[in-house]
Parts: structure tokens; sequence; C-alpha cells
């Protein structure tokens, strides 16, 4: 039984320090939320103030049509898995389950229902008589996940539960949270700083950072279509190139961007007419560059570094004027360090940003 | 207002009350009422006069008093550095992990845990004259017995060497747990450098736990200032007064002769040296060791 | 490179031993007077009277430790010593545990004010307080009786601050999970986070323990009726009438057997006392 939650105007002080400055967020029930960020960004804090850890200075949060904010941790009908896990380290994994059942006083037959369904869609029935220290860190998350089941919550709260698995558990335990998530339907938040989780579980992705919300949208409009300047940085590996913007002629159609490095660039951008070149600059992914076959002029890029991934190869290389450029090139380039280049741009797949860093994107995009 | 789990409230303060109750009733209460008594002038029948500074006055021109301030000082002087330097040499030597190491630091911890009144015992069965140990061996090796605790120098010594034996375990455990903190890399680099053993123990070993030589002396101070049992016990501050430390003449004059007002002037006396100083020793050892950084 | 020659071994660095020899001559130090007590204790009084240098030769006897068995009065001793140690060490484990989980977890007006009060309790030495602790409990008639000889002690913020440290160390999503399991604050302090200090109860038990089983200074001035006297005053007073007593063979056997039960104490729980010691340390 899975709920909305609406987030209203919320605001965390702690004394003169804001933390979270008006942030409002609609949740849909059944959702999957991934709220990512550098460290830092007050991600986790909008999960505990959610949860009921933190008070809210300002602002309302409603789970379902009931509005939590007033209430204690236990009675919004949400379940949250901690990065520790803070499993109970002297109760058995079944103790462990079962303590939030029996404080609400349900009956121990369906207790012992719940935990033994929940035990065995997470495989750990067998582990059911352990105590914590004699589980793995995969058993642990499993345990913690199954003391999130059992309650049947309104929600889940999921805050970076990835983070104390090693890689590939890291992966195998991600593919299983969506696979959770498909089974249950439930309403799930998850807080993340790890960009490739956000991608692959979120049917949203909230953007938080400097106190705000950067951005909200499914992860291709994210990658795609990023609201600003910093989430155009900060999500994509390797990160977007950005060149400073010296100036721009438009005819209508096209936009003819001048840019120290990468000389005359046209765009089909059509920015705002209020639209200011001081500070602006233009933005261009990795992949959106590609190196044009040995004797066709383009831009001349000079190799500095070159990674080679096997299904494709990074060229990290410098312009005639010294900027940096990371271009994406085929698994088979041949290009080595100290090589000299040509590139092309993809013009369709560049972004501007203005001096604050609100965006612009091409039509193509 | 939003509520938060950690929001103050009233009632969380009930898990302190029974402890706070007791805190007050038996220790700031206390604290305090001994002050009062110390201006008053009361005795066995009950609660008394104002009598202003009297009694400190009475007790600083007592020679009795003054004798047990001498001997306590001194006492402190001689025990607490023979305390560091013994704790922190045993701690040097067995500050190694095998059999016999850990038999020896729990063998020389095992004394701390007896009463004083054993203690006493097991040393006056060493010192007294005729029937003690050192009397039967010096009797064996046909030297001159001294009769330790009857002797004025000798019994305070004899007092200092019951201490010495009776207390040895906390320093020497202190300095273990300090010298166990010192990351192994910092040995491994002074090897690298080529330094001598001495070097290595002036140089990195003694400046990595400076924090607990300065503690454990602190500890040590407050504790040795407040020595009773043993002088009790084994001397009974004898003899003419030369071994009778400040706490026993506390007691002498507070509970055998019940002259209650002096009793709590000398004892917050004793505190307030006591105070000054453990607080001394601190900024002193603060002040040295920022001097050497 | 010649094959005899053996690796330089970095562990040969540490490999002085003068040190320890020199501490172990000391642990034969350490130990005689307690040899030559027990030597006494197993020796015949007449015997002795003679000459202690007896202890030396055969025979040797347990009749002193069968006298004990004789003397109601050193048993009673024993009781109350039992019951005053084992009353203190409940209370102090009781008042320490429920104090430092609200000092560690809880919020509450005046929290910080009234736990620096506390710690400044911890600079006050005995003496500046026993002798307006004795007119209180002279009034309130509680000299020669258990609860005069539990209460003083009780408010010893030792307890309470090393609790408030034990509790300080768990972290605090065990809390807060259990928040989340909509447990009371009463609940998560019995059910969860009482259990997972355990072991710092063992270590605070056992410390109250040896304090009130060996305190000196309290016991001496609250009980003076004899049968109220505990193991450690008992003694001290054959002590003080040493010369005609009933002797030093019984003495020393009197005084082995009021050691026995810290030493086991302290044989049993030897890593925790060193835990607990050490601990102090790193502070």
């Amino acid at each position: 039984m899975s709920a909305s939650i609406e987030i209203t105007d919320v605001t965390k002080r702690y004394g003169e320090l804001t933390v979270l400055d008006d942030i409002s967020l609609s949740i849909r029930a059944g959702e999957f939320v991934v709220i990512l960020g550098p460290s830092g960004c007050g991600k986790s804090t909008l999960l505990r103030m959610i949860a009921g850890l933190e008070d809210v200075t300002k602002g309302s949060i409603s789970v379902g049509e009931r509005r939590v904010d007033t209430l204690p941790p236990g009675q919004r009908g949400v379940a949250m898995v901690f990065q520790s896990y803070a499993l109970y380290p002297h109760m058995t994994v079944a103790q462990n389950m079962s303590f939030g059942l029996e404080n609400i006083g349900l009956p121990k037959a369906e207790i012992q229902r719940r935990v033994l369904q929940a035990a065995a869609t997470l495989e750990i029935a067998h582990l059911l008589g352990r105590k914590p220290a004699k589980l793995s860190g995969g058993q642990r998350q499993r345990v913690a996940i199954g003391r999130a089941i059992v309650k049947e919550p309104k929600a889940f709260l999921f805050d970076e539960p990835l983070s104390n698995l090693d890689a590939a558990l890291r992966g195998r335990t991600r593919l299983e949270l969506a696979q959770l998530h498909t089974r249950l339907g439930s309403t799930m938040i998850f807080v993340t700083h790890d960009q490739v989780e956000a991608m692959t579980l979120a049917d949203r992705i909230v953007i938080l950072h400097n106190r705000r919300i950067e951005q909200i949208g499914t992860p291709m409009e994210i990658y795609q279509r990023p609201a600003s300047r910093f989430v155009a940085g900060f999500v994509g590996s390797p990160a977007m190139n950005f060149f400073p913007v010296e100036s721009a002629t438009s005819n209508g159609e096209m936009l003819t961007i001048q840019t120290g490095g990468l000389g005359s660039v046209g765009a089909v951008i059509r920015p705002p007419s209020r639209f200011s070149l001081s500070g602006a600059s233009l933005g261009i992914r990795a992949e959106d560059v590609t190196v044009l076959p040995a004797g066709q002029p383009g831009i001349p890029l000079k190799a500095e570094v070159v990674e080679r991934l096997g299904d494709r190869t990074l060229i990290y290389g410098h312009l005639t004027d010294g900027t940096k450029l990371t271009v994406e090139a085929d698994g088979r380039s041949e290009a080595r360090s100290g090589d000299m280049v040509q590139i092309a741009l993809d013009t369709s797949a560049i972004h501007l940003f203005d001096a604050a860093g609100a965006a612009h994107h091409g039509e193509g995009g | 207002m939003a509520e938060s789990y950690r929001r103050s409230q009233w009632s969380n303060g009930l898990f302190v009350l029974p402890y706070l109750a007791v805190f007050v009733v038996l220790l700031a209460f206390p604290l305090f009422w001994g002050v009062w008594l110390s201006l008053h002038k009361v005795d066995l029948f009950g609660p008394g006069r104002f009598v202003g500074l009297a009694n400190y006055g009475r007790v600083l021109v007592d020679p009795v008093f003054l004798q047990a301030l001498r001997n306590t000082i001194v006492f402190v002087l001689v025990s607490v550095p023979v305390l560091v330097a013994l704790g922190l040499f045993l701690a040097l030597a067995l500050n190694r992990t095998t059999r016999m190491t850990s038999f020896l630091r729990g063998l020389f911890f095992s004394s701390s845990v007896l009463s004083v009144t054993i203690v006493t015992l097991i040393w006056r069965f060493v010192f007294i004259p005729g029937d003690g140990l050192l009397a039967v061996l010096s009797e064996a090796l046909s030297v001159q017995p001294v009769n330790f605790l009857s002797t004025s120098g000798w019994s305070l010594f004899s007092v200092g060497v019951a201490t010495v034996w009776w207390c040895i375990g906390l320093p020497m455990m202190l300095f273990l747990a300090a010298l166990q903190q010192i990351p192994n890399d910092l040995y491994e680099a002074a090897a690298l450098d080529n330094a001598s053993p001495w070097r290595v123990l002036t140089r990195v070993t003694v400046p990595s736990i400076a924090r607990t030589i300065m503690l454990v002396a602190v500890i040590q101070i407050v504790m040795q200032f407040q020595l009773f049992g043993q002088a009790q016990l084994m001397t009974n501050g004898g003899p003419n007064g030369t071994s009778r430390p400040l706490v026993m003449y506390i007691y002498e004059v507070g509970f055998l002769r019940w002259d209650v007002g002096k009793a709590a002037a000398a004892s917050e006396l004793l505190f307030l040296i006591i105070l000054v100083a453990a607080m001394a020793q601190y900024v002193v050892s603060a002040r040295k060791s920022e001097a050497s950084e | 490179m010649s094959a005899d020659r053996s690796t330089y071994r970095p562990e040969n660095m540490t490999a002085n031993r003068t040190p320890l020899t020199i501490a172990a001559v000391l642990s034969v130090a350490m130990m005689a007077p307690v040899a030559w007590l027990l030597g006494l204790s197993i020796k015949d009084n007449m015997e002795l009277k003679l000459g202690t240098d007896s202890v030396f030769e055969l025979p040797y006897t347990l009749v002193n430790y069968l006298n004990i068995l004789h003397s109601s009065q050193v048993f009673g001793w024993f009781f109350n010593s039992l019951v005053v140690a084992t009353g203190q060490t409940f209370g102090v484990l009781v008042l320490s545990s429920l104090a430092g989980y609200a000092f560690a977890r809880l919020e509450f007006p005046f929290r910080r004010t009234i736990f620096v009060i506390v710690l400044f309790g911890l600079a006050v030495p005995e003496q500046a307080v026993i002798i307006a602790r004795h007119q209180m409990f002279n009034w309130a008639g509680l000299h020669n009786s258990y609860v005069g000889l539990i209460l003083p002690d009780l408010s010893s913020a030792l307890g309470v601050f090393l609790m408030t440290q034990f509790f300080k160390a768990i972290p605090r999503e065990i809390d807060e999970a259990a928040l989340l399991d909509n447990a009371s604050p009463l609940r998560i302090f019995w059910k969860v986070l009482l259990p997972l200090t355990l072991p710092a109860q063992a270590t605070l038990g056992i410390f109250t323990f040896l304090r009130a089983w060996n305190d000196y200074w309290w016991p001496l001035i609250s009980a003076t009726k004899k049968e109220m006297f505990t193991l450690t005053i008992g003694i001290a007073s054959s002590q003080i009438n040493f010369a005609q007593t009933e002797g030093l063979g019984f003495l020393s056997a009197q005084a082995v057997f009021a050691s026995l039960p810290v030493l086991i104490v302290y044989l049993i729980f030897q890593r925790h006392i060193v835990t607990a010691v050490s601990g102090g340390a790193v502070k």
C-alpha cells in the first residue's frame, strides 16, 4: 500500500546555517525517486526530515493524505534503510525484523508470517537465527531491507544503502532493488551521490545542490537537457566540456557562437532576447565530439592522455589556445598521446549557459 | 512548530533525576555544608555558632597541622616521581605480548585490588621489629636490624614503600595503554633513520605519551595527598607525629576529638591544596609541551 | 652472497632484554611480602611466638584457616562487606545507566549545564565532603546501617561519566532505527541500548565492587559497632590490637581470607579491568 509524498516549501536551518532552502517536491504513489547531489548538499537531511529524524524548520511534509511532519518517526508509516544498516547487534535477524512489529502490538502469528515471507523474498530465510556480526555485508544489507519490508510501509527511504558494498555486489544489489520496486510497487526515495545508481534506478531524479533543487526530471531529461550548468557538469562521465562564450550573433535560425579554442560554432538554439553574453558558456559532452578520419579538416586537438576503456576511448587534450577538451572516440581509435587529431562537434547537442548557470538547449537535444 | 524526536523535553530529564538527587544530597550539599561547618564552632552536641575564619586560624597555628602538612608534602614529592618513573619503566619493559609479560603485568597490577587494610598488614609483617621479614633477613645476614615503623624518618619511608607497592599498577597500566597508541610506523621510520634505542625512547616514545605522563602525575598527586590508611595502620602517625599525614590529622580532630569545625577547616585547606597542586602541575606541563613544540 | 648468513630480522631491534630482566627481579620483590604472609598463615601461632624464622621450616598447618570458620565475627564482617559491595554495585549501575543514557541521547532543559556540574563532582575528593556527610548521617540516624554504608559512594560521578561515554559510543543510527520501529524512549533504553552496554556494565560493576569492598575511610567512621564492621574495617581493628591478638598466623590467615574475593574477581575479570583502566588513558 504505497502513498504519495508531498513536500511543500520545506526549509531546514541549524541556527544561522541554512541547509535546505524552500524545497518543494511531489512524489507519486509507487514512484522511485532518487535524490542525487554532491556530499553536504543536504540530501540526507531531506530524507531524515521525511523520516522524522530531523525536525522541519519551515514548511510541511505529507505522506498520503496525512500531514506527518508533526508526528514522531514511528507513526509516519515510512521505513528507512540506513547507510550503516543500523541492525540491532544483540538481536538475531528474525528479532531485528520483528522488533518494530512487536512495538505496534501486531499478533505473533502475523509477525511470523510477514518475517517469513520477507525472508523468503530476500533469500535470507536460512539466516533468521543469526546475529548481525555473523553476516556478510551483503547479507546485512538484505536484513536491513527486510526489516523495512515487514513493516509494509507507505514509503521506503534509502540513505545511500549501497555505499558500503564492494563494486560487484553493489551492481547486483542495484538490480535487485529495481526488481523489488517492480514487485512491491512501493513509493521509494533513494539518496545517493552516485550518478550511476541514480540513472539506473530512478523514475525521476531530483538534483540537489547548494540548499536547493536544481532540477527534477527523468534520467534522460537530466542527462540530455540539464537545467543548469551545475547539473550538466555533475551528471555524466566524463564531465561535460565547457567553453567561455566571447560573442554570439543570431540570424533568427542559427546562433553563431564565438569561443576561444573552438572558434566559431553554429548552434540551433533560441535563447531569450534578454540573454546576456557576459559570463555565458558553451557546453558539449565528450560523446558529442567526434574524431575525424585523418586528412579531414576540423578543429585541431592535441591529445595529452588517452584512456582506453575497451568499448570506447577517451582522449584528454587541449585546443590551440590551451583550452582543455575531452573527446569520446571509438574503442578502436588509434590515437596516442602527443598526437594531433582533428575533431568536429555535433552542433545539435550544444548547450548554452548564462552567467547564472541557467541552460538553453539545441532543438535536436 | 514541528516536533522532533530530539526535541528537548522535561520528561527526558526523569532518567537523570535519581542520580541527580543522590548527587545533590550526598555530594553537592555536603561540599557546601563542609564550608559552612568550617566557619562555625561545631562539636558533638550539634550545630554551633558562627565564628568566621577562627577555625582556619586555629588550624594554621596548630603545630600538629603544620607537621602533618610538611609530612604530606614530603611524601607527595617523593612518592609521586617514584610512582611515575617506576610505572613508566615497567610499562616500557612489559610493552610486548608474551606469556611472561602479560603474567608480570597482571602481577604488578594485582596489588591494586587489595584493600588498604591488607596492604598494611602485609607490610607490617615485613617491617615489624623482631618478627618481620626484614628483621629475620637482617638477622640471617647478621646486619643490625632497623626499627622501621617507630624510627623517625624510617616510618614515613616504610609507609611510602607500602604505598608504591600498592599503587604501582595504575600508572603502569595507563602508560602501557598510551604506549600501545603510538603507531608502529613511527618506530619503523625511526629505525630507517638510524636512531639509537635511547634516542627512540627520548625523541619518539616519551614525547608521544607526554599527555599521559601529565595525567598520571596529576592522578597520583591527588591520590597521594589523601594518604591516610597506610600511615594510620602502619605507624599510627608516629613516632612523634613524624609520619602523620593531613587526612589523618583531619580524622583525629574530627572523629576522635570531635572538633568538627576545626576538622572541616583543615579538610577545606587540604581540598584547596590538592586543587592548586593539580592545577599547577597541569599548567606547568601544558606550558612545557607548548614550548617544546 | 653467502648462504649461511641469516637475514636481518626487524624484531631484533627491540630485543634488548635488560629492562625485562629488571622487571622480573622487581616482581620477586613484589611477591616476597605476600609469600611471607602466606607462610605466616600456615604456621602454628605458638611456634611463631618463638620466632618467625620458623616459617622456613616444617611443619605447616591449616589450623588458622580452620579457626576462621569458628570465628563468627569474621564471617559476619564478610557478609557485611558482601551486602555493602553488592548493594553499591547495583545502585551505581542503575543510576549511572539511566543518567548516562539521558546525557548521551536525550534532550532536556539544562542538559549541558547539569552534565558539566556533574563532571565537577569528579574533582571533589572524599575528604572534602566526609565530615558534612558524617554529620548528616548522624542526624538521619543512618550510621551503623547497611543503607548508611551503601549510600555515600552512589554519588560518585565516575560511573555516570563512564556510562555517558559508553552510550555515546553506540552509533546513533541504532536508536534512529528503533525510533522508526515505533519504540518509546524507555523501550529504546531497555531493549535496544542497555543490552549493548553489557560489557561496560560489567566493567563498571567490577570497579564499583572492588572499590566498595576495599573502602576504608567511610566505614571506619560510619560503622562503629563491631557487628556492622565491613571486612576491611574488621581486619584493621584486629590489626590495631596487634600485640595481644590471636596471633600472627591467625591474622595472616584472616588477611588471605579477606583478599580472596577481590583476587578471585580480579583473576576472572582481569581482561575487563585492564581494558577499563587503559580506556581511561586514551581520553
